[in-house]
């Protein structure tokens, strides 16, 4: 089956937009320009604009999937034929998102994101109808449960029970909306995201870049000058930039976050967001690594955190703004707790258990070279920077930045502190911005125990953990007590008494066996 | 309680290997510098340059004595265990480093063997994970074909995904 034929409209529009700017300074502003760089860069840039036009038609009419046996089957290929085939089980998470063009013609996109390594690690619908994405996610969601329950379905026709087989069908679709935005949601998230704020860096930012392109530098300047020249009219100015950036903000905010929804089912996690861009995104509740619960300095003001869902999903994508593994980023920090507790019931949120490190690991953290405090004295000790026509500007810069890094690992000895509950760990750690983070014995891939010279005399030591994701997520916590790290290397040493192996399927290891590589 | 030794040791060999490869490029790093210091002498460079060029060699000295001793030193701290469950290694002079890794979350496993290392009759064993790759540096061969073969069994075990 060939993909959607509007893909081809959408890669147009898509080369267009990029594009733009491009043919903009070669044909408009730098029109009369002779400099070769313009001369010859307009003659490639029409052939490579003629090429690129060109493959969008021949990729999509090469280009076609397949859907059956529970898989995709997918062949690309303009000069090279391709072929792939994709379980649904290898499927890790679902992605749905509307662009402005797709919101413009009814019409959605949607990519089933792997575990694999490399470039096609993805299936990418650029687009399609409604239709068409929910009955392709509803076949990958329900995947592996509706296999199980097709066959049983098979033992139980025989036995001419069916009909309750089919109310379970539905209750595989039963989900419980956990959390909805509202409005009062909305206004409180676009200030602690202090959104309306970028409005400035970035109209600071085109200006700048469209100088060298706007008609009369000294017109721009002559209106400038009569601006800040009038007090009244300047303060006139001022309040509207800032009523408009706060407006514009808000509006931002409510793109991005608006209508938010977070449900689950028994086996998924489904996020929906977005006004005019929507983005929905999906993830087996057995696929994700890990927790973290992030509270920036003013969001502990406000008593808000976000929680992420630590998985193999891509953290950003072309287009995509907001980190998709992110659920709400700013829930009162009990509701996210609780939220947490309903749609993954077996993590436990709890703080009582965690231990607090000892005073001689406060020692260790400001004895530690601070390389990152070395490396800014000596660049400052090079350049010796001016600041506002003082001269010692340097040292001032230097002894503030030593007293904001001290501060800062004084501020995470106190926020530090770990326990281990069951099969789950927790950490928490930061300085002026905190994070807790929650994981399962059997998802960490890796344990790293590190002791440098003056930790073993002291009789401390560093953990470090590694789960999985795109690329892996390692967690460090330094100065742990040397008791602790005992017990948390025990307790990682019994996971092989709770894993279950999986005896029927075994690993595709690649073992160069045979070849043994000459160095 | 589970047993928390190590006990598997390289070959005793890898001192030699280390500081042989150490003198190797040591003299690759003497004959740069004296390049570079005729060079300079000739062309009558920037006086600053001299300066850099002294460090340079100081560097190199020190750099060089520290060869000497460290691969006895790292030989002693270097321990590996493999069995069933965990590929082990604890090393590391200044900073000791524990790594454990399940079997069932390795991905790959390799031998290599250098010049160098083909002059004493040894192998070095690669594992890779999803995120890194550690190796021990020095086998005699028949042992690291023996644990190679080990890891590639173990490992070949897939684990059920849990929430």
């Amino acid at each position: 089956m060939r993909y959607h034929p509007l893909t081809i409209l959408y890669q147009i529009y898509q080369l267009i937009r990029n594009s733009i700017i491009l043919a903009l300074l070669l044909f408009v502003w730098k029109r009369g320009s002779d400099f070769w760089l313009f001369e010859y860069g307009r003659y490639i840039f029409v052939l490579s604009v003629l090429y690129q036009f060109l493959h969008i038609f021949f990729n999509w009419w090469t280009r076609k999937y397949e859907v059956k046996n529970q898989s995709f089957y997918l062949e690309s290929g303009v000069w090279t034929k391709k072929n792939q085939t994709i379980p649904f089980s290898k499927v890790q998470n679902v992605r749905r998102e509307k662009s402005f063009f797709h919101a413009l013609l009814g019409l959605t996109s949607l990519t089933f994101e792997t575990a694999m390594d490399g470039d096609d690690d993805s299936i990418v619908f650029e687009v399609l109808t409604k239709e068409q994405a929910a009955q392709l996610i509803d076949l990958v969601e329900v995947g592996e449960e509706k296999v199980e329950i097709a066959e049983e379905k098979v033992v139980e026709e025989s036995s001419g029970v069916v009909k309750e087989m089919v109310d379970e069908d539905n209750e595989l679709d039963n989900r419980t909306i956990h959390f909805q935005s509202s409005n009062k949601d909305l206004i409180k998230a676009s200030f602690t995201s202090l959104s309306f704020l970028a409005l400035i860096p970035i109209l600071s930012g085109l200006y700048e870049n469209l100088q060298p392109f706007l008609p009369d530098d000294e017109k721009v300047q002559g209106m400038l000058e009569k601006i800040l020249n009038n007090q009244w009219f300047l303060l006139t100015v001022l309040i509207l930039a800032v009523m408009i950036s706060v407006v514009v903000g808000m509006l931002r905010t409510m793109i991005r976050y608006g209508k938010f929804e977070i449900s689950s089912n028994d086996t998924h996690i489904f996020i929906q967001r977005g006004v005019l861009e929507e983005t929905y995104f999906s993830i087996e509740k057995k696929k994700v690594q890990a927790l973290e619960v992030k509270q920036t300095m003013l969001k502990r003001v406000f008593g808000l955190a976000e929680v992420k869902l630590i998985s193999t999903a891509k953290t950003s994508d072309d287009g995509v703004e907001v980190d998709v593994n992110s659920l709400y980023p700013f829930l009162p920090i009990d509701k996210a707790m609780q939220l947490v507790s309903q749609i993954l019931p077996s993590y436990t949120l709890s703080t009582r258990e965690m231990q607090k490190l000892p005073k001689m690991s406060l020692w260790m953290r400001i004895i530690r070279p601070s390389w990152l405090w070395i490396g800014t004295f000596i660049g400052l000790y090079f350049f010796k920077p001016s600041l506002f026509g003082v001269e010692e500007a340097w040292w001032i810069i230097a002894i503030l930045v030593f007293i904001w890094l001290n501060a800062s690992s004084v501020l995470d000895y106190y926020h530090t502190s770990f326990g281990v509950d069951k099969d789950q760990f927790q950490f928490r750690n930061g300085g002026f911005s905190t994070r807790l983070f929650i994981s399962k014995r059997s998802k960490i891939i890796e344990l790293t125990v590190s002791r440098n010279w003056l930790q073993r005399k002291w009789g401390m030591g560093s953990i470090s953990t590694t789960n999985r994701s795109t690329p892996v997520h390692v967690e460090t916590i330094d100065d742990l007590p040397q008791a602790f790290i005992k017990q948390f290397h025990q307790w990682y040493y019994e996971r092989q008494k709770y894993v279950q192996y999986d005896r029927n399927e075994s690993k595709r290891l690649e073992i160069w066996q045979l070849l043994d590589v000459e160095k | 309680m589970v047993d928390h030794s190590l006990p598997g040791k390289i070959s005793e060999k890898a001192p030699k290997v280390w500081r042989m490869t150490e003198l190797i490029s040591d003299l690759i790093g003497i004959i740069i510098l004296a390049v570079i210091f005729f060079l300079d002498a000739y062309f009558d460079w920037v006086y600053w340059i001299g300066w850099i060029l002294i460090a340079l060699t100081i560097v190199l000295v020190l750099g060089s004595i520290w060869g000497v001793i460290e691969p006895d030193l790292l030989y002693k701290s270097w321990y590996f265990k493999v069995d069933e469950e965990f590929f082990q290694i604890k090393k590391g002079i200044w900073k000791e480093q524990w790594v454990t890794i399940p079997m069932t979350k390795i991905q790959g496993v390799s031998t290599t063997q250098g010049p160098i290392l083909r002059r004493y009759q040894l192998r070095s064993i690669t594992v890779e994970t999803m995120g890194s790759s550690y190796s021990i540096p020095a086998l005699e061969e028949l042992v690291a074909y023996e644990l190679r073969d080990n890891i590639a069994e173990y490992a070949k075990i897939k684990e059920v995904e849990q929430t």
